[in-house]
Parts: C-alpha cells; structure tokens; sequence
C-alpha cells in the first residue's frame, strides 16, 4: 500500500511542473525578442566563453579549510552537549582526551597549510598594475 | 614446524599479557605520527628543500611499524589466544591484519627509498612524503577494520592520498588526466559500495562484520533480493581497489600517468589492501550466506571475476608496447590470480584456509617483485631513456645489476620455477585444485604459460638486444632506486627458500577466519 501512496506522490510531483508549463505555453502570447534568449535576462551582458574563465585557486583552498573545520564542528557539538555527563561517568581524562587528540591533529594540518601560504590571499599582479597606474594619473 | 608453534605460544602469552591491548594497533600509530611528524617538520622550517630529511623520517617510520609487526607476528599478538579486538570491536587485530600491515609497510619503505632520487629537486616533498605515510595507514587500517563503517572510512583514507599522488608531477598533464580518471572512477565505485553497504545493513541491522554474519546465520527470508544486490555492490567496491574487471579500467591509466615509484605502490601495496578487506568482509561476514541463502553465490561471481581478470590482464599485456603499460595490465591479471583466495571458496569447506592463505601468500611475494619491477621503470625514467621495449634495448651494458634484479622480477612474476613467484602460484593453484576448482587452477595455469611471452620481452630487450644510442643520456647513478631495486630483488630469491613460513604464518591467519 505505501508504494502506491510514493507512486502518487511521485506522479504529482511530476505532474504539477509540466501542468504549469502546458498551461502557461497555451494561454501566453508569443513574441520573440533578442534579448529575451540571453543567458541572463536584465542583467549582465556575458562576454568571452565559459571556458577562458578561471577562479582563483585560493577559493578552493579556503573552501578546503572550511570544509575541515565544519567537519570538525559537527563531531564537536554533540561531544560538547554530553561533556558534563562524560566527565561524571568515565573521568574528566577519557571525556576530554580523545577530543584534544582530535584537535590537535586538525591543527597540526591547519598549522602546515598556514606556513605553507594556503591562507595568504596572492595579489594579482595586473590589479597591482592597474592601480598605480590610476595613482599615478 | 610444531617446534616453531609452540615456541610461538611460549613467547605470545606473556606479550599479551605485558603490554595493554591497545598497542595491538602500534604500527598503525606509528604511521600515523610519522605523517603528522613529517607536517610538523615542514610547518616549522616550510620552504626548505628537505627531501632527505623527509625520506629519512618517512623511511624510518615504515621500517618501525615494519619491525613491531613483525614482532607481532612472531610473537603470536592477536593469534594465540584469538583476536584483540579495539574499540567496540570496530578493530581487529589478528595474524591476517599483521600479515597485510607486513606487506604495506615493506612497500612503503621501499618507495620511499627510491622516492629519494625521483623526486630530488623537486618542490613539497614534504606533502609527497606525508601522502605518501597517510595512505600507508589508510591501508593499516583497511587491514584491522571489522565493522562496515571503518572499512569504508579506511577505503577512503587510503584512496584520497593516492589520487593527490598520481596526480603528483602537476605540471605533467598525463600525470593529472590520470589523477582525475583515477578520481572518477574511484568516487563513482566509492558510491556503489557505500550504497552497498546500506543494503546490508538494511537486511542485518548490523555494521560489525561479526554481527553481519550471525544476521546472515539467520537466513535472509524474503530480503534474498536486497542482500544479494547488497553483496554485489561491495564486492564491485573490492574490485575497484584490487584492480579486478570490472573496475579494472583505470589501472592503466593511473599506473602509467604517475611517477613511478607511486604505480610501484598502489599497484602492490594498495591492491594487497583491498584483498585484505575483502578477505575480511567475505570470509567472515557473508560466508554464512553460502551456506545458508544458495541464492546468493558470491563464490561464483567471483569464481567468474577471477576467470575473466586473468584472462583479460594477461592477454592485454602481452598487446603491449610500453612497459609501463605492460606492467599495469599484468598487474590486473595477478589480481585475478589473488581473487582465486575468494572465488574457491566453499561453505564448511576443509581447504578455505588454504586457498585464502595461497592468495596471501602470493599477494607477499607479489608485493615485493612487482615493486621491485615498477622501481625499475621508475630507474629508466629518471635516466629519461624512454618508455617502449625498443628504448629498454641494451639497458643491461649501463646497468647490469639493475638488469639482473630485473630479470629476477620478470621471471619471478612469471611463476618460472626458480624464484619465489613460481611456489605462491603453485601453492595457489594446487589448493584451489584440492577445493575441487581444478578449472581455475586450469586457467591460471594457461594464462601464466602466456605471460612468460611478455615478460621475457623485457628481458631479452635488455640483455639480448643491441643499445639503439639512446642510452648515452645515463650519466648518473641513484642510489636510493638502485638499493631499493636491489632489496626488492634480494626479498623475492629470500623468499624462495623463505616461502615455506610465509605460506605457514599466510594458512594459519587464513585458517583463524574460518574457525
């Protein structure tokens, strides 16, 4: 029985979007427009190709970090919500250790990734340029 | 030999008794800290070129967790007296897990010597080595899981360094195109096998192999469905890590794409780590389902991997012009031989630890020589003398000791019966004759006449050919590739000799899985 209830979710779900679609294809008048078929209507023009562009590879590097200690955050919170009933059960040692185990081994990787330049943000050497230029004038 | 049993049981007892459980996991610790100890070292001198300093932490770090395993297993830690499990039983350690930890850390200390030379002059050594040291402990763990969920986090661990390290030469776009290829397909087999282990733990309500299995014990009644796609999924998650058809197709591409003394690494140490794995999770989770969902034959589907395996590898390889490439498609086709261990296995069957024993043995032997045989590659292309047969004509005039260790490696990975290669084939192939498998065996045996084709072209292309003047750009001598070349070839004509205990302590821990 719970598979027909899923099956009609399922056609519903589909079913509501092409509704919507078919009806609105029906009842709207048709003008075609150039700027209607642009990439972002009433907004920026797109120029060059999707390829050429590149982000900055310290983004993804930022994005790795974050994605440690958000990993982090999630192991933290429910440890820290049972902290004071641990201690009282199994001592203040085996409830606080492992944590600071797992820590401290986060950091040693941040620590690294520190020294290693991953969080200095690499000036662009063209934005540079362009600058003292304006300065200049 | 039951001298040397009971001179083990004399020694274990009182080992176990001296030191806490917890050090069971030594070597894995051990890795551990030498990886955390290598980013310390950078973090606190960053930009320094220290390639020797880290190939010296790295080297003695494996050879620590080497020399403790070792010592386990000698001393019959977690096989006297059963298994030490950790954690809830998320741990296991017992002969299998030190057999396999033996092998990781013998390959990783061999790479990391040869890794010396290669990467000389090159930038962050540091991140080559802690990789390098990470992915050896995701495979330590991959060998004492005894849960579903540390099996796949541990998968994992020793899967992502390893694709960081294919794709290690950043500037080489073969290296990072098979970087990538090597991502895929690994994220998409990681997929179906996480998926499959939901579907057991769906069907058992357990993650802990042993609770897994007594589940199974209980018959699968009306889930037979969800099991069986279950198992299938997992085992398909195995074939990628071993390299097995039908995950068998970034092999090629990953091996010859990375630095050499990389491919020596994932095609050796990382492939024995996913036959532990599935050792593990086979043998001791899904064996009551041979016996009692005949449904579900695992043993047959891999009975059929193992065939196709060995046929496509060798008969690829022998299609070969790079040796490289070579090497990566025979590597495949041991992979089919190691799958033997699985595919003849039968339920209550008297020779299971036998055949699984064989597979383990020969994954040892394997581990050394086809090492050996990629550092050699690796050797070539610090001379830059070029990748095909023709380039390797002659090499033995510059290099006679490396040529020799070289011969031994082809000739050994052949099953020729003069080096260790030939006893773990054969000690493989009769146990899976003597489970009544007599056409694997039948299989192996052809597909192994046809390897020797393609293998003793490396040989004659460098002893019996005539240099073609592209080998006056050998003007140096590395001596860390050419001491690991040696050692590798030294432990494969060793173990000749030596294979006897291998193949004793391999039955024994095999044998303990299915008691």
């Amino acid at each position: 029985m719970s598979w027909i209830a899923i099956g009609a979710l399922a056609l519903i779900g589909v079913g509501i979007p092409i509704a919507m679609m078919v009806v609105s294809a029906l009842l709207r008048p048709s003008v075609p427009e150039q700027g209607k078929s642009a990439t972002y209507e009433s907004g920026e023009i797109p120029t060059g190709t999707a390829r050429s562009f590149k982000f900055n590879i310290q983004y993804y590097m930022v994005a790795l970090l974050f994605v440690v200690f958000d990993i982090e955050t999630v192991l933290v919170f429910p440890w820290a919500v049972i902290y004071n009933d641990a201690v009282s059960t199994v001592g203040l040692t085996r409830a606080l250790g492992p944590m600071l185990l797992f820590i401290g081994i986060l950091v040693i990787g941040l620590v690294w990734a520190w020294r290693n330049g991953a969080v200095e943000w690499i000036k662009s050497p063209r934005a540079t340029r362009r600058k003292t230029q304006k300065q200049d004038a | 030999m039951s001298a040397v049993s009971i001179v083990n049981a004399a020694a274990a007892a009182p080992l176990q008794v001296v030191l806490p459980e917890w050090t069971a996991i030594a070597p894995v610790l051990i890795l551990a800290l030498t990886g955390l100890l290598l980013l310390t070292i950078d973090a606190i001198w960053p930009g320094r070129n220290g390639n020797t300093t880290f190939a010296f932490v790295s080297a003695l770090g494996s050879l620590a967790a080497l020399t403790v395993t070792v010592w386990y297993l000698v001393a019959g830690t977690g096989q006297v007296g059963g298994s030490i499990t950790l954690f809830s039983e998320a741990i296991v350690v017992d002969g299998m897990a030190l057999f396999f930890t033996a092998i990781f850390t013998s390959v990783a200390a061999l790479v990391v010597v040869a890794s010396h030379d290669y990467l000389a002059g090159h930038e962050n050594a540091a991140s080559y080595y802690s990789l390098l040291m990470f992915a050896t402990l995701g495979m330590a763990l991959m060998a004492v899981s005894n849960s579903l969920a540390t099996v796949f986090v541990s998968l994992e661990m020793a899967s992502l360094p390893s694709y960081a390290l294919v794709g290690f030469l950043k500037k080489n776009r073969g290296s990072v195109e098979s970087s990538l290829k090597y991502f895929l397909i690994g994220a998409l087999s990681s997929a179906v096998f996480a998926f499959g282990i939901s579907l057991v733990y769906a069907v058992t309500g357990s993650l802990l192999l042993s609770e897994v299995a007594a589940g199974f014990d209980d018959g699968v009644a009306g889930f037979a469905g969800v099991a069986g796609i279950g198992v299938l999924m997992i085992a398909g998650g195995f074939a990628y890590k071993t390299a097995s058809v039908p995950f068998h197709f970034w092999a090629p591409e990953a091996y010859e794409g990375a630095p050499a003394p990389i491919s020596a690494f994932l095609s050796s140490a990382s492939k024995a780590a996913g036959f532990v794995v599935a050792f593990r999770v086979f043998s001791t989770s899904f064996m009551p389902l041979l016996d009692a969902t005949p449904a579900i034959d695992w043993a047959l589907a891999f009975a059929v991997l193992a065939v196709v395996t060995m046929v496509l590898g060798n008969f690829a390889a022998a299609t070969q012009e790079n040796v490289k490439r070579m090497l990566a498609y025979s590597s495949i086709g041991h992979a089919g031989y190691a799958l033997i261990g699985l595919a003849a296995l039968t339920a209550g069957g008297p020779h299971n630890g036998d055949v699984m024993g064989a597979a383990m043995a020969h994954l040892l032997i394997y581990g050394f020589m086809n090492t050996g045989a990629f550092l050699f590659i690796a050797m070539v292309e610090y001379w830059g003398v070029g990748r095909t047969f023709e380039d390797y004509a002659g090499l033995s005039t510059k290099a006679p000791f490396a040529s020799l260790a070289m011969a031994v490696f082809m000739f050994s990975l052949a099953g020729l019966p003069v080096f260790g290669g030939f006893f773990s084939k054969y000690a493989l192939f009769a146990s899976a004759v003597s489970a009544g498998f007599w056409w694997l065996a039948a299989v192996g045996a052809i597909t192994s006449a046809l390897s020797l084709y393609y293998y003793s072209r490396v040989v004659k292309a460098l002893w019996i050919e005539q240099p073609n003047g592209n080998l006056d750009a050998i003007d140096s001598k590395p001596t860390g590739l050419y001491a690991a070349v040696i050692f590798a070839a030294v432990a494969t004509v060793l173990l000749l000799p030596g294979f006897p205990i291998a193949l004793e302590t391999a039955e024994a821990a095999a044998s303990a899985l299915f008691a």
